[in-house]
C-alpha cells in the first residue's frame, strides 16, 4: 500500500476516532458500537500494522540506508568507476537492485535473516544516537561476511561454477560453498567498499541514482 | 448512556490515546529518517496498543443492558 494512501486511511481514522472523543453518546445504537469497534479497534490496528510494514519496506531502500550521515562514503562507493570494487560493480550494473542494495547483499539469506538485520539497524540507532560514532572507515560488520549471501544469487551460474579462478585449484570451489573460504578474502574479491582507502585517483560514475 | 458515565469516558480516553498514536504514525510516515520506525512502534504503537485496551476493557466493564430503553431515552434528552 503506497505510504499517502496509509497517510489518509490514518487521518481518517483519527478523524472518526475524534467523533467517538466528541460524541461518546453515538454508541449507544447498534450502528454506533459498530463503529466505536472499527474506529477504536479494528482501524487503528490495521493502520498500526500497515504503517509498520510500509516502514519496513521503506527500511530496505539505498536511500533509507544512506540517509544517516555516516553512510555517505559508502553510498560514494557504489559509483567507484572501477569494475574492481566489489559492491559499486554489483550497483552499477544491476546485479543487486539499486534501490534495494545495501539490503541485498547485508541481509543474512537464512530464516531470521530479515529479523536479524533488524536488531543490528537497531544497534545502529543506538549508536547513533546515544554513543560516540566511529569514522566510517571504522564501521565493521557484526559478524564475518558470509558467502551464502553471495551464493544466494551466485551459486549455479556458469561465471560462478565454471570460472577459471573458482576451479584453478579443485578444493576451491567447494570451500566457497562450505564458508570456509570467503568471497572476499584477501587476493580474491576483497576490494569492496574500501572506505577511507580510495587514494586521490578514484574516479566516479555519475549514473545510476 | 450518558457522555459523563464511566463508560463514555473510557471511550473518550481510549479514543484520544488512538488519535494521538495514529497522529504520530502519520508523522512517522512522512519522516524518512530510520529514527522514524522506532518512533513509530515505541510510541505511536504503544498510544494505540493503550487506547484500544482502554476500549475493550470499558466493553468489559459496562454494566449488562446498559442499552437499554431508558437509558437511550434519557440521552436523547
Amino acid at each position: 500500500m503506497p505510504t499517502i494512501a496509509i497517510v489518509i486511511l490514518v487521518l481518517f481514522s483519527a478523524v472518526l476516532a475524534g467523533v467517538i472523543v466528541v460524541r461518546p453518546t453515538i454508541t449507544v445504537s447498534r450502528a454506533g458500537k459498530i463503529l466505536a469497534f472499527g474506529v477504536l479497534f479494528f482501524l487503528p490496528l490495521f493502520s498500526l500494522v500497515a504503517g509498520m510494514e510500509n516502514e519496513m519496506e521503506r527500511s530496505k531502500s539505498t536511500g533509507f540506508c544512506l540517509s544517516c550521515h555516516i553512510m555517505d562514503s559508502y553510498g560514494k562507493s557504489l559509483h567507484i568507476d572501477d569494475p574492481s570494487y566489489l559492491a559499486g560493480a554489483h550497483f552499477q550494473n544491476h546485479r543487486v537492485p539499486a534501490d534495494e542494495a545495501c539490503y541485498t547483499c547485508h541481509t543474512n539469506y537464512a530464516m531470521f535473516g530479515t529479523f536479524k538485520a533488524k536488531l543490528g539497524g537497531l544497534r545502529h540507532l543506538y549508536v547513533f544516537y546515544l554513543k560516540k560514532m566511529p569514522l566510517p572507515e571504522e564501521i565493521k560488520l557484526h559478524e564475518p561476511f558470509n558467502n551464502r549471501e553471495c551464493l544466494h544469487c551466485h551459486l549455479g551460474a556458469r561465471s560462478f561454477e565454471q570460472g577459471a579462478t573458482h576451479n584453478a585449484d579443485p578444493a576451491t570451489l567447494p570451500a566457497i560453498k562450505a564458508n570456509t573460504l570467503s568471497c572476499i578474502s584477501s587476493g580474491c574479491h576483497d576490494v569492496v567498499h574500501n572506505v577511507g582507502r580510495w587514494g586521490d585517483k578514484v574516479k566516479f560514475w555519475d549514473g545510476g541514482s | 448512556m450518558r457522555p459523563g458515565n464511566s463508560m463514555g469516558r473510557r471511550l473518550r480516553i481510549s479514543g484520544i490515546f488512538v488519535i494521538i498514536g495514529l497522529l504520530v504514525e502519520a508523522l512517522c510516515l512522512v519522516w524518512s529518517r530510520p529514527i522514524a520506525f522506532v518512533v513509530l512502534v515505541c510510541i505511536g504503537g504503544a498510544l494505540i496498543g493503550l487506547g484500544v485496551l482502554v476500549f475493550l476493557y470499558s466493553l468489559l466493564s459496562a454494566p449488562l443492558h446498559s442499552t437499554n430503553s431508558s437509558e437511550v431515552a434519557e440521552d436523547k434528552h
